[in-house]
């Protein structure tokens, strides 16, 4: 380990930017965690499997059909937002119903099982093979002495558009407002007229989508494959648990974060260490902190 | 309407205590008996793993159904019992049956860490917590090639001979023996635990901690002291399942999220808060696994199912079904 | 009649009906009170009428039309809304958020919406001071008032409120009063459960009194007013 490198400027800022880019994925991914952690308090375990859904769905679309990139994207949102839906209102609104009050850790086991039965149907379905794409965009941008490839940069600006529009729906729209309600007092969102059941599938819908957005995007260095999902999925629990369960924003936040560090830890040590960076920077935080880096609430005790 | 009152009278005969005690004689002798009688390594094979998961999974049931506590990095715990004993044999020429203490109390260590930081908090973020410290010990150990020989695979020696009988891995029928009289002296220690007040301070906890804490019981304290003896007693048989493999890799399949779903299903397919459950649990999935080798992937479907139908339509598993059978 | 239950019986198991045959109605226009010691339903029989509990039996009426069977989220598109016990203000959002979550039933009508906040701050001008900061943040008083204000930003024709002054300290405890003496003048049915026996009956026109489920006495408040010793004896 050279420290004397971390000086030289060139070598600085090409991982910064690098960990930049990998923040930005991780963030996208864990958007949608969060989101569906947030507002129904389920912590979805079969997150990485939407996303490997979203791989696939790219790849049918952009490889198998041909037609261009931004279909592909679109088409694998589109697709996890039904099937999140369809399996909010078949299995996590059937559990809700069944299990009574302590129903959120039931939940996260529910999400196990469908972990296990979609990555499976996956592996039966198209076997073992990984099916990506090279890069969606060519070219490389050096701007000094940094060089960053376009796709990284695409995927930086995709990522933002999405962040910002997530936020805006959130923040401005009449549905964001009660799906935020929804959170905060279901019992009295209903009183005012908002159907709970609703906003929680569509709430489940837009997670699932943006998962599946992730997967679409992430396509070239992530190829479709049954167990893609793994790794994202640690990646989102953990910026997840880094901003405060259920804070968007602040797992947003950690996302970057955490893209930086772990790129600084992948240039200065060998490369298997950044699991073991990421899990034990989670146990730290989750003593030291446990409602998260950017929360000024309390942690509920219980 | 006689015949109804005599089905009635049969069920209560069937459940009365002598039939009882008949039944349970009869599945001892025949978790004693089958093996040998059958001497075929492949069924020793299955009843060992049946037993052993089953185990696994009833002390996972000790935290989960008895104080509502999720150990989702538990395959890591058992990796590290196995690891520790293994290490131990291999490095310092540690005797294995030492090896099974060492494994518990270097597991229980870790338990007791991850419970004082984890247990004064939510239960979903024991969860996580443990999630994370299972990953940080298999990748750890993974990282370490030089210590524990990671994915190249660390190959443990089989128990020395006590009494000129070879527990050795060649003649399983021994092994398996050995493998009962230690699962039936944790199965018995953790019925004992779950009648003592303990276990009446953890079924309170789990019903509702607020109450229990009010009644003057701080319930950070037992559930620290569930999470630590689950842990301890999960070193033991992960320290025992070492010798079973032969050879220790760190990968996902042995040490990690999926092991650690294969026994919590059992668990919960058993009926959280029964212990016994698991055991016979154990043997039904294992039992399953073996005979649906052939179809591969949908046998994990197929396990994968039987986990969301537990937890949304048969919420007690099979203990569920115990009035009608047992 | 705005508001008629016939013959209730509900309870969150089949076996133990904590309604057992109630039977109750609330005149147009004016303040019905329910009282009772605790576990005697008030509070689910509220429950009942909102549709959080499905009745077993019996009939609820509004306007002559039966709601038994509705959903809680249907029932302010019938012209019911409801006050839950305790707090009920969304505290991460804006004042003004909140108000606007009150008209979600109306939310495609932005002339609607406009003309309902203008009403609802015409009659709370601190509201309107207010309405840019988190509703976390406001005094207990004033999210009581911005709880009253935000169910009637739809107009409906009748309030149901539960427990309205529990947990207030006495000073806003009147201030909430005047608030629901207020909403009276304005015209709308509003039917009370309170443990504030004295306050409620001080602004009722018709007092139920339910014990174990049951209708135990009815009258109006004058009648009850007189009684009210030996009735209150009864409880304790």
């Amino acid at each position: 380990m050279d420290f004397s490198l971390l000086l030289e400027p060139a070598i600085l800022t090409e991982v910064l930017v690098q960990g930049l880019v990998r923040g930005a994925m991780y963030a996208l991914m864990a958007s949608g965690l969060s989101l569906i952690f947030g507002i129904m308090g389920v912590k979805n375990f079969s997150h990485g499997e939407l996303f490997m859904l979203g791989t696939y769905a790219m790849f049918f679309v952009t490889v198998v059909l041909g037609w261009p990139w931004p279909l592909g994207i679109a088409f694998a949102a589109l697709a996890l937002f039904v099937f999140g839906m369809l399996l909010e209102r078949t299995l996590i609104e059937t559990l809700r119903r069944r299990a009574g009050r302590d129903w959120l850790l039931d939940a996260f086991i529910l999400t196990i099982g469908m972990l296990v039965v979609m990555q499976n149907l996956a592996l039966i379905i198209f076997g073992t093979e990984r099916r990506g794409v090279t890069s969606l965009v060519d070219g490389v941008l050096v701007w000094g002495p940094v060089i960053v490839s376009y796709e990284r940069l695409m995927v930086l600006a995709v990522a933002s558009g999405v962040g910002l529009a997530l936020w805006a729906f959130i923040r401005f729209s009449s549905l964001g407002k009660a799906i935020r309600a929804a959170a905060q007092d279901p019992d009295a969102a209903q009183t005012l007229g908002i159907d709970i059941r609703l906003v929680y599938t569509i709430t489940f819908g837009i997670g699932a989508a943006l998962a599946g957005l992730a997967g679409g995007l992430l396509i070239s260095i992530y190829p479709a494959h049954p167990t893609v999902g793994f790794q994202p999925v640690i990646k989102s629990i953990a910026c997840v648990i880094l901003g405060g369960l259920g804070n968007v924003p602040g797992a947003i936040i950690a996302a970057l974060l955490l893209g930086i560090i772990e790129a600084y830890s992948t240039f200065f040590m060998s490369a298997g260490w950044q699991n073991v960076v990421t899990a034990a920077l989670v146990v730290i935080i989750l003593i030291v902190r446990p409602s998260g880096l950017f929360s000024s609430s309390k942690v509920e005790r219980a | 309407m006689k015949a109804l009152e005599a089905a009635s009278q049969l069920a209560d005969v069937w459940q009365s205590r002598p039939a009882r005690i008949i039944k349970i004689g009869l599945l001892i002798v025949l978790l004693i008996a089958v093996p040998p009688f059958l001497d075929n390594p492949y069924i020793t094979r299955i009843f060992i793993s049946a037993v052993m998961l089953g185990v696994m999974a009833a002390i996972y049931d000790l935290m989960i159904g008895y104080a509502g506590l999720i150990n989702f990095g538990y395959a890591g715990f058992l990796a590290v019992g196995a690891y520790t004993s293994a290490l131990g044999t291999f490095h310092y020429g540690v005797s294995p049956w030492i090896g099974l203490f060492t494994g518990g109390v270097a597991t229980a260590f870790v338990g007791l860490l991850a419970g004082i930081i984890s247990l004064r908090l939510r239960g979903l973020y024991v969860a996580l917590l443990t999630f994370f410290v299972g990953e940080a010990i298999r990748f750890t150990i993974s990282n370490l090639p030089d210590y524990t020989r990671g994915m190249l695979g660390l190959s443990v020696r089989p128990y020395p001979d006590i009494l000129g009988i070879d527990f050795g891995r060649r003649d399983l029928i021994a092994y398996y023996y050995l493998l009962l009289v230690l699962a039936s002296v944790i199965m018995g220690l953790m019925t004992w635990l779950v009648r003592s007040r303990y276990g009446l301070a953890f079924k309170a906890i789990r019903e509702d901690q607020l109450a229990t804490e009010s009644l003057g019981l701080s319930a950070t304290k037992y559930k620290l002291y569930n999470f630590t003896i689950a842990s301890f007693l999960a070193g033991i048989m992960g320290a025992f399942y070492a010798h079973y493999l032969g050879i220790l890799s760190p990968t996902p399949e042995e040490f990690g999220v999926y092991r650690t779903v294969e026994i919590l299903t059992i668990t919960y397919v058993g009926g959280r808060g029964t212990l016994w459950g698991s055991i016979f649990a154990g043997f039904l999935l294992v039992g399953f696994q073996e005979y649906f080798r052939g179809i591969g992937p949908w046998r994990l479907v197929i396990y994968g199912c039987l986990l969301i139908f537990v937890m949304l339509f048969a919420r007690r598993g099979l203990s569920g079904l115990k009035k009608y059978v047992w | 009649m705005a508001l008629e239950i016939r013959d209730i019986v509900a309870g969150y198991t089949r076996e133990v009906p904590i309604l057992d045959g109630v039977n109750l109605k609330a005149e147009d226009g004016r303040v019905t009170v329910i009282l009772g010691p605790n576990g005697a339903g008030k509070s689910t029989l509220l429950k009942a009428i909102y549709g959080y509990l499905t009745p077993q039996r019996g009939e609820v009426l509004h306007d002559g039309r039966s709601i038994v069977g509705l959903k809680p989220n249907d029932m302010l598109r019938q012209g019911i809304a409801y006050l839950i016990q305790g707090h009920s203000v969304f505290p991460r959002m804006t004042v003004e958020e909140n108000l606007e979550l009150g008209g979600w039933i109306m939310r495609g009508d932005h002339q609607r919406m406009h003309t309902a906040l203008d009403s609802v701050y015409a009659r709370f001008p601190r509201l309107k001071e207010k309405r840019r900061l988190l509703a976390g943040i406001l005094s207990g008083g004033e999210q009581r008032m911005l709880e009253v204000a935000r169910l009637t930003m739809t107009g409906p024709r009748t309030i149901l409120l539960d427990e309205p002054s529990v947990g207030l300290m006495p000073r806003l405890v009147d201030e909430v009063y005047r608030e629901i003496i207020k909403l009276k003048q304005e015209r709308y049915t509003i039917l009370i459960v309170d443990q504030n026996v004295k306050k409620s009956i001080s602004i009722a026109d018709y007092v139920y009194a339910l014990a174990l489920g049951r209708n135990r006495y009815e009258g109006p408040k004058e009648d009850f007013e007189k009684r009210l010793d030996d009735i209150v004896r009864e409880w304790i």
